[in-house]
């Protein structure tokens, strides 16, 4: 309509700070979303993050030494190809302990696509191209031998979980048999790839090792593979390009075709902690965003209230007053939404630091392709929802323009007031809360606006110091020992060694095997730890720890997979030795999806007598520090027992989970800012109309500078009260259920201390009055000067 | 209207018939005209009074006209008329007077009185209204006098309001 | 040429522009009950000019506002050329009051952030005409009301008694049947009461059919028509009869002695 939109331009052209600020508003809150969308992202996809450092292939193939590899490179979508690599499969062994690795031949350089990422040590080196003969060859043939020459080690690189497996670390030298020589192969580096981890059992694990090795040791058993790796434009759909590859290749001529989705269900199991928890986060903040632009839309049609009016009385609809401030408001939102998007996308990557890798991350993820638009139609959703309720109340307003509107409801001062003012409370105090209290409603959605940002933020406080709890004081949830001692082929050596060792509180030995319970495909954990005399502290929340023989406690997740509950006896088996157990307790199980059944050793033991420990879990005496105890007893027992660090699993996530805490904590302060601009801007002009009556009264200016102030602190206490405790529970709740959901156990959470919550609700107090002060000095100047009217 | 005609001779002599028309002139349209025959007595009694002296002008083909001019006792007289503050009472009101007995008469009723009194006000109003906009050049008294005529009805009606609201 | 209601030049009655009957109003106001109007009749016919006069509080303005369709009546009937009004949804009275009625506040209510061109042009735009019709009746108003040459300015930048001309371009641009006007000189000095008074008569004499609100006396004589209005009901009603001659009409209210 012509005449609606000369009012708009005019609008516009008059209140052009006003929409400028808008503009750069939802600009500013699509930005945050998006990059702190992009952080979580990143940080719930711990191996998308790999997957993109290393460059990874999307679809690994094992095929016969004879296929044709060259065809893969131009089957269409494939936009790189990794190898393809020979390789052969070796027992690797280091002391008792075993795996089967299938080493590829590599260069001294790492390869380009599907790059390892060293974790310690180092490359190869050239210098360990030199084959190891045994003593017995002597035969001069072929390009695989040399004719004499002390043995040296061949360098080689282990994947991660191969290398845990093996309890390798740079520098070890373990040894392979082929044929009738025994092949010594030195650790160079440990390194992680995107692809699947190694688990004693399924696929041989990875390595890398000199070509020329690799090369002679295929000529020599004639078993080897080539391994290929295919990066695709297209990653959605990798199952096509499988079939194609397959079909390029020959059916007949593959050995194994791995796609990166094995390798990320491999990966991340249980990393639903961080996601969800962090998910949840990013829509409260966009929740508590929404809240605070309704707050500022609001304000802003109020300050039009009048010229509604006017426009009513010419003949204006009420529909066509709601419509124009919407389609106002979306188009600049719009317009604010659109840059924030063009402005990400163009030089989101290259911001420095977490949050640059993040939005890289975050690209290669398909789940871009939803999350960016969803999140820019999310925010004009709640920018268009905050403006419509903003514009139906507008078009309420009554058709009759007042000049001077006394606010409605004045009532005369109540007998409690009237007494607390004869008492000598100060009457800035009185007044101010007069003031709130005078408008119950308009100050309980005010005060319920600011409460929504600051019970988020108490949250995230709940949950950081659930995250410390998990740090600082692990005995809490059942990880009693910081470090673990390889028991290898003599436990009872390391052990008579470790009893003697100050530091060391207790040393339990410890087992865990891969058993399987009736009417499951995937096997649980059964762990057996501690003796009858020194049993393992479980962190237990349910039912009692073990006391007597074939008594057991699990983890959550072995409930819900068995579907069980407390009190009830299982039978799992053990390669054929089977375990009869009474599960008398829950505890916080944070290995294997809480799909772990524990018992003492000697309960195992029992059952099967040749079981041996395969570690000792060393509990420390208070006070002891991991890494100075692990330098003594390696001292002590002269460097024959491996010491190792407890790493929780859990532990891995807490850092990029705390840096998305603090970013959502720094998003949530600045709504928290926004919505008190708003609600100062109202508490200043609802008092404006007092002013003259407070001079008359014979209140001095600071008084009435300090009944405005109070008066927003005394919302903002409310809120912040009702905010910090409503969110500690919110908290607790949260990560209880997603303990239970995750397999760990509901019981984990913890609150933050009192003086933390006493902080926040003293700090937000402290802010809304501070900020309050200088708009309420400028009114109570431009009201002593007597130019205050509107 | 004896000291308004003294005043009138202060400036010079004058005949009956100029100073009517001064004086008609001076207050304007708005105020009703002079009986040109009041003005002779008027002027007659005051050269008894010895206030004035007059002296006939012969005219060709018309009787004599008679001029007047002050005596020094004539303009003592409009000194001290203009140097006492004027005292009489305010208002004049019969209609005041009916409203407040209307009642025991049982013969009329008070708000009917009340309307038709504000009926004859507002007429009066309405011409007042009319005469309000006329402006001489150099004479503000004709504008000065309708819009106090204007101020007074005012107060007359807001005097019914009041009492309509007392009698309700 | 003022046409004098009922008794018409043809003889014919003409259809009554606005025709009220037994028109209640009350309002709820902190707790307490005030009945602003109680039980109204009136009937206005075409060309007249009429002025509704009471003390404050007798319900003047809320009486104004439900001729306008600014506040729905509790009960009774309005009727505005022949048809019902009374019932009508904020939407529709909002769409006949774009063609039908012009609004005079005591305060102008001006678009402050529109020149005053746009002001006046408003409802012509709402109405739905072309822009340049809307355009040609703007300087057409805006000339006979003196304010030629101040299409651009702002409404702070007028004094009051031009600001309520430009009210009065923006009531009238539509040709309404119904002029409605509440205490339009209560904000200004006697010149520009003197001015708003000439318009009103200018254009009732042009055959504008008004209805004004006030409390001052000398504002309701203007018209040819007073209502008292006390307490929310009528207590008379009388129309003025052409006054015989001017000549010596203060003298009924004032003697001067001496």
């Amino acid at each position: 309509m012509r005449a609606v939109l000369r009012w708009a331009q005019a609008d516009l052209r008059t209140h052009r700070g006003q929409a400028l600020t808008i503009v750069l508003a939802s600009a500013g809150v699509t930005v945050a979303l998006l990059m702190s969308v992009a952080l979580l992202v990143a940080a719930a996809h711990p191996w998308q993050r790999l997957f993109t450092a290393t460059h990874g292939a999307h679809v690994w193939m094992r095929v016969d030494p004879g296929a044709d590899t060259a065809a893969l490179r131009h089957l269409d979508t494939v936009t790189g190809i990794a190898g393809p690599f020979r390789t052969v499969t070796v027992t690797v062994q280091h002391g008792a302990d075993k795996a089967a690795v299938g080493l590829r031949a590599a260069q001294s350089r790492p390869p380009s696509v599907g790059r390892p990422e060293i974790v310690s040590g180092g490359w190869l080196s050239t210098a360990g191209t030199v084959p190891a003969v045994s003593p017995g060859s002597g035969s001069t043939t072929g390009s695989g031998t040399a004719p004499l020459g002390p043995q040296a080690p061949v360098d080689i690189v282990l994947e991660q979980s191969v290398a845990t497996a093996l309890w390798a670390s740079p520098g070890d030298v373990l040894t392979a048999r082929d044929g009738d020589r025994t092949l010594q192969l030195r650790v160079a580096g440990v390194a992680d790839t995107a692809e699947a981890h190694y688990s004693p059992g399924g696929s041989p694990g990875i390595g890398w090792a000199p070509s020329a090795f690799v090369g002679g040791l295929a000529a020599r058993t004639h078993q080897s593979t080539l391994t290929v790796g295919l990066v695709t434009s297209d990653p959605g759909d990798t199952r096509y390009l499988v079939q194609q590859a397959v079909a390029a290749v020959g059916p007949d001529k593959v050995v194994s075709v791995s796609t990166w989705r094995d390798a990320r269900a491999d990966a991340e199991g249980d990393n639903h902690l961080l996601g969800l928890l962090t998910g949840i986060f990013g829509l409260g903040a966009l929740l508590a965003a929404a809240v605070a632009a309704t707050g500022g839309i609001g304000v802003r049609v109020r300050a039009h209230a009048r010229d509604v009016s006017v426009l009513k009385a010419i003949g204006l609809t009420p529909l066509q007053v709601a419509g124009m401030f919407l389609i106002q408001h979306l188009l600049l939102a719009g317009a604010g939404v659109l840059a924030a998007l063009a402005a990400t996308e163009a030089l989101g990557t290259r911001v420095p630091g977490p949050l640059g890798q993040a939005l890289a991350v975050w690209r290669t993820l398909p789940s871009q392709s939803w999350a960016l638009p969803l999140t820019a139609l999310a925010t004009l959703a709640v920018i268009g929802t905050g403006t419509a309720l903003a514009g139906w109340r507008a078009a309420r307003l009554p058709a009759i323009p007042v000049a001077r509107t006394a606010v409605r409801g004045r009532r005369r001062l109540s007998g409690a007031t009237r007494t607390a003012l004869r008492l000598r409370v100060p009457p800035s105090l009185v007044l101010g809360w007069r003031a709130v209290a005078n408008r119950p409603g308009r100050s309980a959605a005010a005060a319920a606006r600011l409460m929504v940002p600051v019970l988020m933020i108490s949250a995230a406080l709940g949950t950081w110091a659930t995250l410390d709890a998990f740090q600082h004081q692990p005995v809490r949830y059942g990880l009693a020992g910081q470090l673990t001692a390889r028991a290898g082929a003599d436990p009872g050596r390391v052990a008579r060694q470790l009893a003697h060792a100050p530091g060391v509180a207790a040393a339990r030995p410890e087992v865990e095997l891969a058993a399987l319970a009736p009417g499951q495909t995937e096997t649980v954990t059964l762990r057996g730890v501690g003796t009858a005399a020194h049993p393992y502290p479980y962190a237990i929340v349910d039912g009692r720890a073990p006391t007597a023989p074939d008594e057991a406690v699990a983890g959550q997740g072995l409930f819900t997979a068995l579907n069980v509950s407390v009190g009830q006896w299982i039978r799992l088996t053990v390669g054929s030795t089977p375990h009869i157990l009474h599960l008398v307790g829950r505890c916080i199980e944070t290995q294997n999806g809480g799909r772990v059944v524990s018992t003492g050793f000697d309960t195992l033991q029992d059952q099967d007598p040749t079981l041996r420990p395969s570690s000792y879990d060393l509990q420390l005496a208070p006070g002891t520090s991991p890494s100075a105890e692990q330098a003594a007893l390696g001292a002590a027992t002269g460097g024959t027992v491996e010491i190792h660090r407890v790493t929780d699993p859990a532990a891995g996530e807490f850092p990029p989970m705390r840096r998305v805490l603090v970013g959502l904590v720094m998003i949530l302060a600045l709504v928290v800012l926004a919505e008190m601009s708003t609600s100062i801007a109202t508490v200043i002009r609802d008092h404006t109309h007092d002013l003259r009556a407070y001079r008359a009264v014979g209140l001095t200016p600071q008084q009435t500078v300090a009944t405005m102030v109070t008066g927003n602190a005394l919302l903002a206490l409310a809120a912040a009260g009702v905010g910090t405790l409503l969110g500690v529970l919110v908290s607790r709740v949260l990560v209880d259920l997603e303990g239970a959901a995750s397999g760990i156990g509901s019981g984990i959470a913890r609150s933050p201390s009192p003086g933390v919550l006493l902080a926040l609700v003293a700090a937000t107090v402290a802010l809304a009055a501070a900020a309050c002060l200088l708009p309420a000095l400028r009114a109570a100047r431009t009201a002593a000067r007597g130019v205050g009217e509107a | 209207m004896r000291f308004a005609l003294l005043a009138l001779l202060a400036k010079g002599p004058a005949h009956g018939y100029e100073l009517k028309q001064a004086l008609e002139s001076r207050l304007g349209a708005a105020y009703p005209q002079l009986n040109i025959g009041q003005v002779y007595v008027t002027l007659t009694r005051l050269e008894k009074s010895g206030l004035i002296r007059g002296q006939d002008v012969e005219q060709a083909g018309r009787p004599n006209k008679r001029t007047y001019e002050l005596t020094p006792a004539g303009h003592e007289a409009v000194a001290a008329w203009l140097e006492d503050a004027s005292d009489e009472p305010r208002v004049r009101d019969e209609f005041f007077m009916k409203l407040a007995l209307a009642g025991d008469t049982g013969l009329a009723d008070p708000v009917g009185l009340i309307n038709k009194q504000r009926r004859h006000y507002l007429n009066l109003m309405r011409a007042m209204s009319r005469l309000a906009g006329v402006d001489q050049p150099g004479n503000p008294f004709p504008r000065l006098l309708v819009e106090g005529a204007v101020l007074h009805l005012q107060a007359d009606l807001d005097w019914l309001e009041k009492c309509q609201e007392e009698l309700e | 040429m003022r046409r004098n209601g009922a008794s018409g030049r043809d003889g014919q009655e003409a259809e009554p522009i606005l025709l009220v009957a037994d028109l209640v109003k009350t309002h709820r106001v902190d707790g307490s009950v005030v009945r602003a109007v109680r039980g109204v009749d009136l009937r206005v016919e075409p060309g007249e000019f009429v002025a509704v006069t009471g003390p404050s509080g007798a319900g003047k303005s809320t009486l104004l506002h439900l001729l306008g369709g600014l506040q729905r009546p509790d009960s009774g009937r309005i009727e505005l050329d022949g048809r019902r009004v009374d019932q009508l949804g904020e939407a529709r009275w909002a769409v006949l009051r774009r063609r039908r009625i012009g609004i005079v506040f005591q305060f102008f209510n001006l678009v402050s952030t529109l020149t005053v061109a746009d002001n006046v042009e408003l409802p012509g735009l709402l109405a739905g005409r072309s822009a340049r019709q809307v355009r040609a009746r703007r300087e057409e108003l805006l000339d006979e009301l003196g304010l030629a040459g101040k299409e651009d300015s702002t409404p702070q930048d007028l004094s009051g008694g031009e600001q309520q001309r430009v009210a009065l371009a923006r009531a009238l641009v539509n040709r309404p049947s119904l002029l409605l006007a509440d205490e339009p000189t209560g904000s200004l000095d006697s010149k520009g009461t003197r001015e708003v008074l000439g318009l009103l008569t200018r254009y009732h004499d042009q055959g504008q059919t008004i209805v004004l609100v006030t409390h001052d006396a000398g504002v309701a004589s203007a018209a040819d028509r007073v209502v008292s209005l006390f307490d929310g009901r009528v207590t008379d009603d009388v129309r003025f009869a052409e006054p015989p001659t001017l000549q010596g009409a203060a003298g009924a209210v004032v003697r001067l002695t001496g």
